[in-house]
């Protein structure tokens, strides 16, 4: 089945025209309700959050009588679809370039054409930086409910979704309920376990549009590569906080991480927010309510107070290992280990034991 | 650019995010968050967003409009803060159909007001707020008023009357240069408010304050929605049972946990 959606685009948001001169032609799409995952794609796969949101939308599916589709926007993604396709009822793959997030304006006009044609009554996307400049408007032109960050979905007996949300930097839970179509939401990294099991019965269909039109209000001048580390792989991560005041403190952060290396196949440094706010570690180390989720088998906390936003990221640890020179950090209270000192006077003794023992 | 480049920035009123847990309590009949004990405070990001603009308004001259749409109880002490940082102006928006609306709801306050505000040149916001942390007012805001923009700046500045910004991704960041207006949120690595000095806080008492209320501003009452909240409750506990290592001195300390881990072949 092929569905041709006629659009001109332009990258500029005064002259988007809401939706008119969409021109459908072909069979239509299936009269089904529909709960669409939209997909985001990582470094060539299928994002691990996808994953996630695959299983949560088989659960929510399940329970609603919804078709399980996703939709799957890049360049060269149609084999990428072919895969999420055993994870799903229909994916509609719209296979272009410059259908990618950083192309925001793009993205959202081929969102909001393709929901506008199959209605879904639920949207799930990610909760992630890339998609943010993105599922908001999206939910603006739907004019659909948007419940942002959630960690849950429940279906209830006359078929309201609840969408569980923490609040006040994850110290409480409301759980918002949506009566009006489409819903939209969010969801947390981590939520839910990855999608394992397939089935093999989706279909991929291709959804055509055009993109075209006059240079749109914002100029891509430079990408600047950043530090290209993947947090939620790691097995062991060895973070810092407030206590390293400069990059040279880390030496002893990057020292306790080799010796873990000889264990560990996945050693990571990670940081507090402060650290990033202050220069000494990127972006992508950081961990917590705006940063990352992470699951190691163990976690070392190097310094880091605790705060409610930071140890939202790292519930899922197995073990958490905690070293601050304050007994009283709330950090001991998210710990399986303390260890309470000074960083630079407790790490030495550390590495050395540990060099002894892997 | 010149002197009279205005730049508007929404802020928000929140109960301090460093707040201890035992602060935020929940009263489950009226389906209300019962802050017991702490100040409110500018949420941390919203200042973030005000220190980008006065950064702007330092190296290229800016008149700075801090708006605020008041949830809950106005804290004027804490919303002038913004004018003792720099901003030239506050607008309050304050009206009993203002109170526990949703994000979309109050999008439509701040983007009403801010067309009727006009002739401004950057809007700027917070990444998300420390209380609902809903992250998508801004967007929102930026479709209603059709103006390019960009979530999650880490800096911004100004280059042959465009915008430039610093977009930060999953992976690294990207530069971009977009035309004016526009709106843009903004993350704390910009950096943090800066502290506003004696002389600051005296002239701030001079700078002019407006209220607006709904009829002022021509709402659409009918297109503002309460928060559809269901049900509240605390997160989970997540403590664990910490077991402290013991020895005399942190070194010491530092050893034995390498030797307790492999004992309970964590490692």
């Amino acid at each position: 089945m092929i569905i041709r959606g006629k659009k001109s685009f332009s990258a500029n948001v005064n002259t988007i025209a809401k939706s008119e001169g969409v021109n459908m032609v072909g069979d239509q799409c299936e009269e089904r309700k529909r709960t669409l995952i939209l997909g985001e794609v990582e470094n060539r796969s299928i994002a691990p959050i996808t994953l996630e949101l695959l299983q949560l939308g088989k659960m929510v599916a399940g329970k609603t009588g919804d078709l399980l589709s996703v939709a799957l926007l890049g360049d060269n993604v149609s084999a990428l679809a072919e895969v999420i396709a055993d994870f799903s009822d229909e994916v509609y793959c719209i296979d272009k370039t410059l259908l990618e997030p950083r192309y925001s304006d793009f993205y959202v006009n081929a969102l909001e054409v393709l929901c506008k044609s199959i209605t879904p009554n639920l949207i799930i996307a990610g909760h992630s930086t890339d998609y943010l400049e993105i599922v908001p408007r999206l939910a603006y032109r739907l004019n659909a409910d948007l419940v942002t960050d959630c960690i849950s979905i429940a279906v209830g007996d006359g078929g309201q979704l609840f969408f569980t949300k923490p609040i006040f930097g994850d110290r409480l839970q409301a759980d918002i309920v949506v009566d009006r179509k489409p819903a939209m939401v969010t969801v947390r990294q981590k939520s839910a376990d990855r999608v394992s099991q397939g089935n093999g019965k989706g279909m991929v269909i291709n959804f055509e549009l055009t993109i075209d039109g006059p240079p749109g209000k914002i100029e891509l001048l430079e990408t600047l590569p950043g530090d290209n580390v993947s947090m939620e792989k790691a097995e062991a991560i060895v973070a810092g906080g407030r206590a390293f005041k400069t990059k040279e403190d880390l030496v002893m952060l990057e020292e306790l991480a080799e010796v873990l290396r000889q264990y560990f196949t996945a050693v990571e440094i990670g940081a507090s927010r402060t650290l990033v706010d202050a220069g000494i570690l990127s972006r992508s180390r950081q961990i917590g309510q705006t940063g990352e989720k992470v699951a190691p088998q163990i976690y070392i906390a190097v310094g880091i107070s605790g705060a409610s936003q930071h140890v939202s990221g790292i519930s899922g640890s197995k073990k958490i290992i905690a070293i601050n020179k304050d007994e009283e950090a709330p950090i001991f209270e998210m710990a399986d280990y303390g260890v309470v000192g000074r960083y630079e006077l407790a790490l030495p003794d550390l590495i050395v034991k540990l060099r002894e023992l892997l | 650019m010149s002197a009279s480049m205005k730049i508007l920035v929404c802020i928000k009123q929140v109960a301090d995010p460093e707040g201890p847990a035992s602060a935020f309590d929940i009263d489950s009949e009226q389906k209300k968050i019962v802050i017991k004990g702490i100040p409110p405070v500018i949420n941390p990001f919203d200042e973030n967003a005000l220190e980008a603009a006065l950064k702007l308004k330092d190296k290229f001259g800016a008149h700075v409009i801090a708006i605020n749409v008041v949830d809950d109880k106005l804290s004027m002490a804490v919303l002038k803060k913004a004018l003792a940082a720099g901003a030239d102006e506050l607008v309050i928006l304050e009206d009993k159909h203002f109170v526990n609306i949703d994000a979309s709801s109050k999008a439509y306050v701040l983007a009403s007001t801010i067309r009727q505000i006009g002739d401004y040149s950057l809007v700027l916001l917070g990444r998300q707020t420390a209380d609902w942390g809903s992250g998508q007012i801004g967007m929102i805001i930026a479709e209603i008023l059709q103006l390019p923009c960009i979530h999650l700046a880490r800096r911004v500045d100004l280059v042959n009357n465009g915008l430039l910004v610093e977009r930060i991704r999953k992976v690294g960041s990207e530069v971009l240069k977009v035309q004016m207006p526009s709106l843009a949120t903004v993350d704390s690595e910009i950096g943090e408010l800066r502290l506003p000095l004696l002389k600051d806080i005296k002239e701030a008492s001079k700078k002019p304050i407006h209220v607006f209320n709904a009829s002022l501003l021509n709402l659409d009452i009918g297109k503002l929605r309460i928060r559809a909240v269901h049900n509240l409750k605390f997160a989970p506990p997540r403590k664990r049972e910490c077991y402290f290592i013991e020895g005399a001195t942190p070194q010491e300390r530092g050893s034995n946990l390498a030797s307790k881990l492999r004992e309970d072949r964590v490692i």
